[in-house]
């Protein structure tokens, strides 16, 4: 079975040939399987966030291919990695990224907007998502009416709305309290369970450890990639 | 992503900040409605000049046979050729209703103790006279008929009159009551340059059914062939009434043909001419008027529109993040151009629509104050100045659109 996700020796760099080149990404190659539930930990500068941005296809990398189920993002256009964001992949951020004009069902709704779907299963799939995230009754209310943990909730709804294969979750928990951290990766936990992909970002390696696959980056360059057990609830 | 879907949030960005979309529409909202009522005015004022001009006579051609030739006397040398018209006009009673010299001079007139030497010209403000000395024309029978004069009382002017140079006289509403007040005309015997002619009929007022007309109601109307009485008079002008206005421009032809043959060009010539090729040129010089009015309009328009791409890029520099997350989860390039000039056209269309009301008002003023009509505005003005605004705000949120969908997504999304 082909990999899932390949990144083959994928470089990021800015200003290159500068004196202020900087390789956020040197030299990396990396697959993920299917059902994977991997953490990419690192130091802030380490070039995790630009691992995700090019896993993500919010950006594309200097040199090296990307393949995504098979695809060669490389070669795709503008409006086909819009495309993959809107069906491969569900985004969730540390600052949660809700729009502060929508209401949390129009907020979930946003990527189901970008398809072809009809206003009536866009609801109706939207508010089975916010179902899942336990803020189905609060579907009318608006983002800043929601504690932190609560609109971290709705961002996971956004991202699973339109049942993305990977879930992309860039430091989902730095700014919570623990606890409510804990309640974030559960779900994330759970979504993998249920057989998303979920690739993590983060700084924390407490966080790291509940991860059943570790990739450590220093520098643009992993420097770790290990397998673990995990016990989750 | 859905056009209705597109326009709904639209609004509600519109909505979120109510004064600069306020501000912002007021921007638009000016030009559209100087456009409005400046279309409107020149519709106004077209439609003013055709029933001035269907008032003067409908169906009406201008004959002038003119010389500049004298004898050695110093007489001019012009000749009547109200004859060969008449004949020539009789032979063509399919096209032609009929012809008449139209002349007209200043008289003394004098009935009693009433001399229009003594009486002053008094006008209404569309410069019609409405009261003074009566200006006299000379006619054959037809004139009353070319000049859409319709009989009051008494008899109108006859062939018999011109051909027994009978001193008649029909005069119109607004001198017989000057000189006769209350009395009944018919049949006294006025003086005109010490002559006497007796009033055998009275013409209705012009202006009665038509409050836009030229005045003909200080007038009074003597066969062509008395007009001696008025000094020395080379008929120079003739009118010709045509049976409808389709026979027109074939009148025209004819009696073009007509004179080409009997009237000498060395040292003069002849000219026809319809009140509708006049028409022609002054809905040409209107045209030239809205022309400059309209320029100065789309200036203004053009300052609106560049008021819409100023706070269009603002909007789009304040919602990078928004672009960004849209983005991040699926929006394409053109999602993004779609949703911004549909807001801005949104923005204009409501610009738009207050400018067609507030447009509206002002012609409706103006057409009071001016024409002294009612100025509705023309559906298909009101059309175009909704679809004007809404272009406007298209084209110049184009702009600050595509800058919006040219945003990276992981720059977009890291902005504050």
């Amino acid at each position: 079975m082909a990999n899932f996700i390949e990144i083959k020796d994928v470089y990021k760099i800015y200003s290159e040939g500068l004196e202020s080149e900087v390789r956020a990404l040197d030299g990396v190659s990396l697959t993920i399987d299917r059902g994977e539930f991997v953490a990419i930990v690192g130091q802030s500068g380490s070039g995790k966030s630009t691992m995700m941005n090019v896993l993500g296809c919010l950006d594309v990398p200097t040199r090296g291919t990307y393949l995504l189920d098979g695809t060669d993002v490389g070669t795709l256009s503008d409006s086909q990695l819009s495309h993959i964001r809107n069906r491969q992949i569900g985004f969730i951020f540390q600052s949660y990224n809700l729009l502060a004009g929508l209401n949390l069902l129009e907020n979930v709704e946003l990527p189901l907007t970008y398809t072809n779907m009809d206003s009536i299963d866009r609801k109706e799939k939207a508010m089975q998502a916010l179902e899942k995230v336990g803020l189905a009754e609060r579907a009318k209310s608006f983002p800043k009416q929601l504690s932190g943990g609560q609109q971290q909730r709705v961002a996971i709804a956004r991202a699973i709305a339109d049942a993305p294969p990977v879930i992309m979750a860039d430091e989902p928990t730095g700014a919570l309290d623990s606890r409510t951290g804990k309640e974030i990766l559960a779900f994330l936990q759970q979504l993998n369970k249920e057989g998303s992909t979920v690739i993590l970002i983060t700084h924390d390696n407490g966080i790291a450890a509940t991860a059943k696959r570790i990739v450590r980056l220093s520098d643009g360059k992993i420097i770790e990639d290990k397998q673990q057990e995990v016990d989750w609830q | 992503m859905k056009i209705l879907q597109s326009v709904k949030l639209a609004w509600r960005s519109i909505n979120s900040k109510k004064a600069r979309s306020v501000l912002t529409v007021l921007s638009i909202f000016i030009g559209i409605a100087s456009v409005m009522a400046i279309v409107s005015v020149m519709e106004g004022m077209k439609d003013f000049t055709r029933k001035q001009y269907a008032a003067m006579g409908s169906n009406k051609i201008t004959v002038s046979i003119y010389s500049w030739a004298y004898d050695e006397e110093g007489n001019n040398l012009s000749k009547d050729y109200y004859p060969e018209l008449q004949s020539f006009c009789a032979a063509f009673p399919q096209y032609i209703e009929g012809v008449t010299p139209n002349g007209r001079s200043n008289a003394t007139v004098v009935y009693g103790t009433k001399n229009s030497d003594n009486m002053e010209y008094q006008y209404d403000e569309n410069w019609n006279q409405t009261s003074g000395p009566p200006t006299v024309y000379y006619g054959s029978e037809l004139f009353s008929a070319v000049n859409n004069l319709e009989l009051a009382s008494g008899r109108d002017l006859c062939y018999m009159d011109q051909q027994t140079y009978n001193q008649v006289i029909v005069i119109g509403s607004k001198t017989a009551e000057i000189f006769f007040g209350k009395l009944n005309p018919i049949g006294k015997v006025m003086q005109l340059n010490g002559q006497n002619f007796t009033v055998v009929g009275t013409y209705a007022p012009r202006a009665s059914n038509d409050q836009q007309a030229f005045s003909l109601d200080c007038i009074m109307v003597i066969p062509y062939t008395t007009r001696r009485v008025l000094g020395e008079q080379v008929i120079t002008e003739y009118y010709i009434k045509a049976k409808d206005s389709d026979s027109i421009n074939q009148v025209i032809t004819r009696v073009g043909g007509f004179l080409k043959g009997i009237v000498p060009t060395n040292n003069g010539g002849y000219n026809v001419y319809s009140e509708s090729s006049w028409q022609e040129s002054e809905n040409e010089y209107m045209t030239m008027i809205g022309l400059v009015l309209g320029g100065i309009a789309a200036i203004s328009l053009l300052v609106g529109g560049i008021g819409i791409m100023n706070i269009m890029l603002v909007t789009v520099t304040e919602r990078t993040r928004e672009i960004g997350i849209r983005r991040a989860v699926g929006a394409t390039r053109k999602d993004i151009i779609l949703q911004f000039l549909i807001e801005a056209g949104m923005i204009c269309g409501l610009g738009g629509i207050l400018g067609i009301v507030v447009g509206s008002g002002l012609s409706f003023v103006l057409g009071k104050l001016i024409f002294k009509t009612v100025i509705y505005p023309l559906p298909w003005v009101t059309l175009s100045a909704f679809a004007l605004s809404v272009a406007l705000g298209m084209i110049f949120g184009c702009y600050p659109a595509i800058k919006a969908s040219r945003l990276q997504p992981v720059e977009a999304l890291r902005a504050e």
